[in-house]
């Protein structure tokens, strides 16, 4: 159940993160999300393991080196990706009603995935992860490398981005989410704002996507189902307020210990098998449903002021 | 002073639902053509050859039945946009309402079997098949009303994946996850006797001279509940409780002052939306004859905003023209497929001009792609949904009005053609 | 009251049209037959008689039929056979890019090869075949849509991908006299109730289920066993089988999560696999699609869990021993599966045809399913022409007539005749990963039929599909 909880939190949390970046310096919802994350893995796949690009030129470097730089170059298209998007498609919404620029990105999800899953064809692409199947024993409990990977990202990948928030650049953005005009006007340069925020948030996108298709998640690597199964984070953007940082991951986490646990209690304990199969994967969404009945913003959202 | 289209001298007038003779006389015609379709058939009207002049194509069997699909999306259509055009409440939850009018239907309509089933007549399960989901909507909209914005797409979007688990698992009503269960087939019977009044799925001769196939009867009965529906959400639209959605759509607070009932009037939108909701779910699962829980979700959601936000937000005229749209595109992407088909076999024209984006064999490569699984690039059915997904976001993007916005301007322009203004 | 006046008006008018629809001009009508399937069906023996007679003569003077002799008489045909043009139109109602896609594909693929080379060598005698492929997208209204479309359209299915979606169109082939092939192996396609236009092939999820875990106790042993499957005809019908194999081997099944996985929510994977994890079962059987059953796999292997693996067909894929994947040396250790045709370059003269049909595609197990049956479709068709009736309930009615089809050992002969248990197909290959295999497959036991399905009596399907 730790392992379970630990590498669905991660994977929770990282969507969430790079959801709230998009959302609190852009007030874009992103519904583009889960495509980017398959995305971001597929490109992760077929740089490490189909072009090898830059393995081919590192000789007789190290598995895990070489993998950790196609890593990079994938996380780097993935940003330019980023970029190419919301420059075509969300650009030219600035300034009109949020729910308009939500449903832009309904139609991106839905042009994402139509192209990756034809470049990726219909078989599941491994992602070469150096991590393998092997596991760090620490006596009392098994982890395999790859959870404990992804909690030290995920752990890393936070600090960073509330680090950059503090800056200079990081404050600008926060402006820009708060209003757009009022930003222009002192002086901050909203669109590069816009890119950048969605350069960051396709990142974190792909760095989940790939912790998403790799073991234990999914042993096949990234595929045509992969981008649906990160619908799944929205409970833990809602929980923690769409435009909270720390909120996002301690939704993250919570919802990933609330769905491993309901899951580790169900399967030992027949007597609730009238609530059928899959019920774990609706605790995130009962829970949701529950918090913003109390907190109509999440437990760490901001609350928006209602005027005429 | 009568025959002045844009003078309205009173009141009425203005909330008239047909303001123009042109406009009525165009309408009526246009409704003529629609309930004469069934008829271009070969042999409708008194066996043997004759039929009425018409596009004897629109009559084939699976044209009826596109155009069947396109009134029942419309319905589904009218209600989301009654909830987000009219009263700007955001609901990705639409799938989930439509499953449950299905599954209702389902329950009262069939026979009983192993699976659930009372079997009453059409005139009890197709308006509960509205009621049960328009109650569930009140008894939801509590939820709904206290979050806004944003939050409310995505408790929307959570009552799909909610519901889709309860789908699956309910499988004495639903029959289970990727099996499913068949639907009451569409026949009109005063009780639980044994012979119908009326078979809308049976080809057979109508009122003694009208020849009419299977596909034909349950268009023009869709085409009737279409009608119908239509007028209800125009009359809504232009009574008080549509006054009072809209003004609860421009700005919340500012209604409240003003006297409307939010809450009221929130929940009240909820509850004619999911009616619409259930009675086209019902209708499209009738439609198919059979349904798994896994259709009742996102992407049906998806698509019923989609044909709202096409068409145009808040404007029934626009909402058919979507359902129209979003119905009718891949059909038609299909068939210029299949003409790019002909033609490359045949080394035709229009596969020379398109041979660019074309994709023939496993060495050719092209964005469309012909001969699915062995050339790379997009098959009919992707490049269908990739157009589906540039289309959402053109149409936002440069056409927030939608088709009705670009219907206006063209009437607009020929209305003071040949001068500009 | 003006309302009232308005709705008086708009209902005479509306019953004027009506009446006005009914007197309408008679124009001459020149399309006839092409339109409607209903319509044609009683007509086609008298119009086709006259239009086919001048044209049947020429297309028949350069054209050898194979087998039996040249019918002299006319052919009669509907919809989808042109003699004039000399073609036959056949559908395919596939899954390309739904959960199954990587397997349809490759059987689209192998059933185009097929009929590219008839069409090369004559085809049925002189006409050549094409076919119609519809993306479903494994999606019921979809392959209703289509279907519809396509019925105006074809002579036959060649394929129907999918049971609840084969069930859905059902009741409409009947009404229009079509033949499909369901591509499923669901146990009740031998169902006389249900297959009257129908032609099932390959043995069903359910006897292969005995079929594996009969060899799996025998050559790997083990007494306890672990059952979870997907939802729906395939994984219900598979983990029935399962559970009567283990009840008659006496084996004691330690988790039963039958039709417990969706692949749509993950958090159904780490549920099974927990569950069969802690069971300690020695055999486990997974029906799911292959990246369910690799997770499901991967998540009990990660806590240390050990055992002999099985599951229905398709959820193998090649992915799984792919040089980069994760499970590559364990599940080569632990899985056990079967294959409802001879593998890719396999022993037998009809994977060696296959094979070289296939020519330098890419190596995969997959095309040889849509050599099968369109290896079906071919002799109906054969079987129609020399009946001279190629009408879509001619292709039925010879069909229908089939005794048996021989597949010269790519895949295990059909028969057609007697009861529903006499036609049941008992027959599989059992095959286990081989990293050096091109396909990743080997084949152990070729043409296996273990004593449970040999003695099986099927009086109906194993899992009903409503």
């Amino acid at each position: 159940m730790l392992v379970d909880w630990l590498s669905l939190g991660s994977i929770y949390a990282l969507l969430a993160v790079g959801f709230v970046i998009i959302f609190k310096s852009t007030q874009v919802l992103n519904f583009a999300h889960g495509a980017l994350a398959a995305l971001g893995a597929f490109l992760v796949a077929s740089m490490a393991t189909i072009l090898q690009i830059p393995g081919r030129w590192m000789g007789s470097a190290p598995v895990w080196l070489k993998w950790t730089s196609s890593a990079l170059v994938a996380l780097a298209a993935a940003a330019l990706i980023g970029l190419i998007l919301e420059r075509l498609f969300i650009r030219p919404m600035l300034g009109e009603g949020l729910f308009s620029v939500a449903i832009v990105t309904l139609g991106l999800d839905i042009v994402i995935r139509t192209v990756s899953n034809d470049f990726m064809g219909t078989n599941p692409r491994p992602l070469g992860f150096p991590g393998g199947t092997a596991s760090l024993d620490l006596g009392w409990v098994v982890i395999p490398w790859n959870v404990v990977v992804s909690v030290i990202v995920t752990l890393v990948a936070v600090v960073l981005i509330a680090t950059f928030f503090l800056s200079r650049t990081g404050v600008a953005m926060r402006a820009t989410a708060f209003d757009q005009e009022a930003a222009r006007a002192q002086g901050i340069n909203v669109g590069r704002i816009f890119s950048l925020a969605w350069a960051i948030g396709s990142v974190m996108a792909a760095v989940a996507g790939i912790f998403l298709s790799v073991f234990p998640r999914r042993s096949t690597g990234v595929d045509t189902a992969t981008a649906f199964l990160a619908f799944a984070a929205f409970p833990a953007i809602i929980l923690g307020g769409l435009d909270s940082i720390v909120g996002a991951v301690v939704g993250g986490y919570a919802i990933g210990l609330a769905q491993a646990a309901v899951t580790e209690f169900l399967s030992n304990n027949p007597s609730f098998a009238f609530l059928g199969s899959g019920f774990g994967g609706v605790v995130p969404y009962v829970l949701m449903l529950l918090v913003l009945l109390i907190k109509p913003y999440g437990l760490f959202g901001t609350e928006e002021i209602r005027r005429v | 002073m009568r025959g002045r289209p844009l003078l309205v001298t009173n009141y009425a007038d203005d909330q008239a639902m047909l303001k123009s003779t042109t406009q009525t006389v165009m309408a009526g015609l246009f409704l003529l053509f629609l309930v004469c379709i069934p008829l271009f058939a070969p042999g409708a009207i008194g066996g043997g050859e004759s039929r009425i002049p018409g596009p004897t194509f629109l009559a084939g069997a699976d044209w009826l039945k596109l155009l069947s699909e396109l009134g029942i999306f419309a319905m589904a259509a009218l209600g989301l946009n009654i909830l987000s055009g009219l009263a700007g409440q955001v609901s990705l939850g639409h799938a989930f309402f439509m499953g449950l009018g299905a599954y209702t239907a389902a329950v009262l309509g069939s026979g009983p079997g192993a699976l659930w089933g009372v079997g009453l007549p059409i005139w009890v399960w197709l308006p509960m098949a509205g009621l049960i989901p328009a109650a569930v909507g009140i008894v939801i909209s509590p939820t709904a009303v206290r979050v806004r914005g944003l939050y409310l797409a995505i408790v929307t979007l959570g009552l799909v994946f909610i519901g889709e688990y309860v789908w699956r698992n309910l499988d004495f009503i639903t029959g289970g996850s990727q099996s499913g269960r068949n639907f009451p087939a569409l026949q009109v019977r005063l009780w639980r006797e044994e012979e119908a009044l009326l078979d809308l799925e049976a080809s057979g001769t109508w009122l003694g001279f009208l020849n009419l196939s299977g596909e034909g009867k349950f268009y023009l009965f869709i085409l009737a509940l279409t009608v119908l529906f239509v007028i209800v959400a125009k009359n809504i639209q232009r009574s008080r409780v549509g006054r009072a959605f809209q003004a609860i759509r421009d700005r919340d607070v500012a209604a409240e002052i003003m006297g409307v009932d939010e809450f009221r009037y929130k929940t009240l939108a909820f509850a004619i939306s999911s009616f619409y909701a259930g009675v086209a779910g019902a209708l499209l699962a009738v439609e198919v004859g059979r349904t798994i829980p896994e259709q009742w979700d996102l992407l049906l959601s998806v698509e019923i905003i989609a044909i709202v936000l096409i068409g145009g937000a808040g404007s029934i005229s626009g909402v058919l023209m979507g359902s129209a749209f979003v119905v009718l595109l891949p059909r038609l992407v299909q068939d210029f497929g299949n003409l790019l088909q002909q033609s490359a076999a045949s080394g035709g024209v229009l596969a020379t001009i398109f041979d660019p984006i074309l994709s023939t064999g496993p060495g050719d490569f092209g964005v469309v792609n012909l001969s699915p699984g062995v050339a790379p690039g997009l098959g009919i059915l992707q490049l269908n949904t990739l157009i589906y997904g540039l289309l959402i976001i053109a149409f936002l993007i440069f056409e927030p009005l939608g088709l009705y916005g670009v219907w206006v301007r063209i009437r607009n322009y020929w209305k003071g053609w040949p001068f500009t203004y | 009251m003006r309302t009232i006046l308005k709705l008086v008006t708009l209902v005479t008018v509306l019953a004027m049209v009506l009446a006005a629809c009914g007197g309408g001009d008679d124009g001459p009508d020149d399309t006839t037959a092409e339109t409607t399937a209903e319509t044609t069906a009683e007509t086609t023996a008298e119009t086709t008689a006259e239009t086919t007679a001048e044209t049947t003569a020429e297309t028949m003077a350069d054209t050898t039929v194979a087998g039996g002799e040249a019918p002299s008489g006319d052919i009669a045909t509907d919809v989808g056979v042109d003699l004039e043009a000399g073609t036959i139109t056949i559908g395919m109602l596939s899954d390309l890019t739904g959960p199954f896609g990587p397997l349809v594909t490759a059987i689209v693929a192998g059933a185009e090869a097929y009929w590219a080379d008839v069409n090369a060598n004559g085809g049925i005698n002189g006409l050549t075949v094409n076919l119609e492929v519809r993306d479903t997208a494994y999606d019921i209204p979809t392959h209703v849509q289509f279907y519809e479309e396509l019925r105006t359209q074809v002579a036959a299915f060649g394929h129907s991908t999918g049971s609840p979606h084969t069930v859905a169109i059902n009741p409409q082939l009947q009404e229009d006299g079509i033949l499909a092939i369901p591509l499923t192996w669901y146990s009740g396609w031998t169902d006389p109730a249900i297959n009257a236009n129908l032609m099932h092939h390959g043995v069903p999820y359910c006897i292969e289920s005995m079929n594996l875990i009969e060899y799996v106790v025998n050559e790997r042993g083990g007494t306890t066993i672990a059952i979870a499957s997907l939802p729906g005809d395939y994984g219900l019908d598979s983990a029935a089988g399962a559970v009567i194999a283990a009840e008659e081997l006496g084996l004691e099944v330690v988790y039963d999560g039958t039709g417990q996985l969706n692949p749509t929510d993950e958090s159904t994977f780490t549920s099974v696999s927990n569950g069969i994890a802690e069971s300690g079962a020695e055999i486990v059987f997974v029906t799911a699609t292959p990246s369910v059953f690799a997770s499901v796999y991967g998540q009990a292997l990660q806590g240390g869990f050990e055992a002999t693996w099985t599951g229905a067909g398709p959820s193998w894929n090649v992915a799984f021993v792919a040089p980069d994947s994760a499970i590559r040396d364990a599940i080569a250790r632990d899985f056990v599966g079967n294959a409802y045709t001879d593998v890719w370059d396999g022993a037998s003269q009809g994977a060696q045809e296959a094979t070289a049909l296939m020519g330098d595609a890419e190596p995969t197990d997959n095309y040889n399913e849509g050599i099968v049956e369109s290896t079906i479709l071919h002799q109906a068709l054969l079987r129609a022409y020399e009946n001279g009736d190629m009408t879509q309930q001619g292709i039925l009615d010879a069909a229908k007539s089939l005794e048996a089809v021989s597949f010269n050992g790519l895949a295990p002969d059909e028969s057609y005749t007697g009861d529903a248990n006499a036609q049941l197909q008992r027959t599989g290959n059992i095959f286990v990963p081989n990293l050096d295999a091109v396909t990743g497959t080997e084949v152990v036991a070729a043409n296996y039929v273990s004593d449970l399905a040999e003695n099986y009596d099927f009086t109906e399907a194993c899992y009903t599909l409503e």
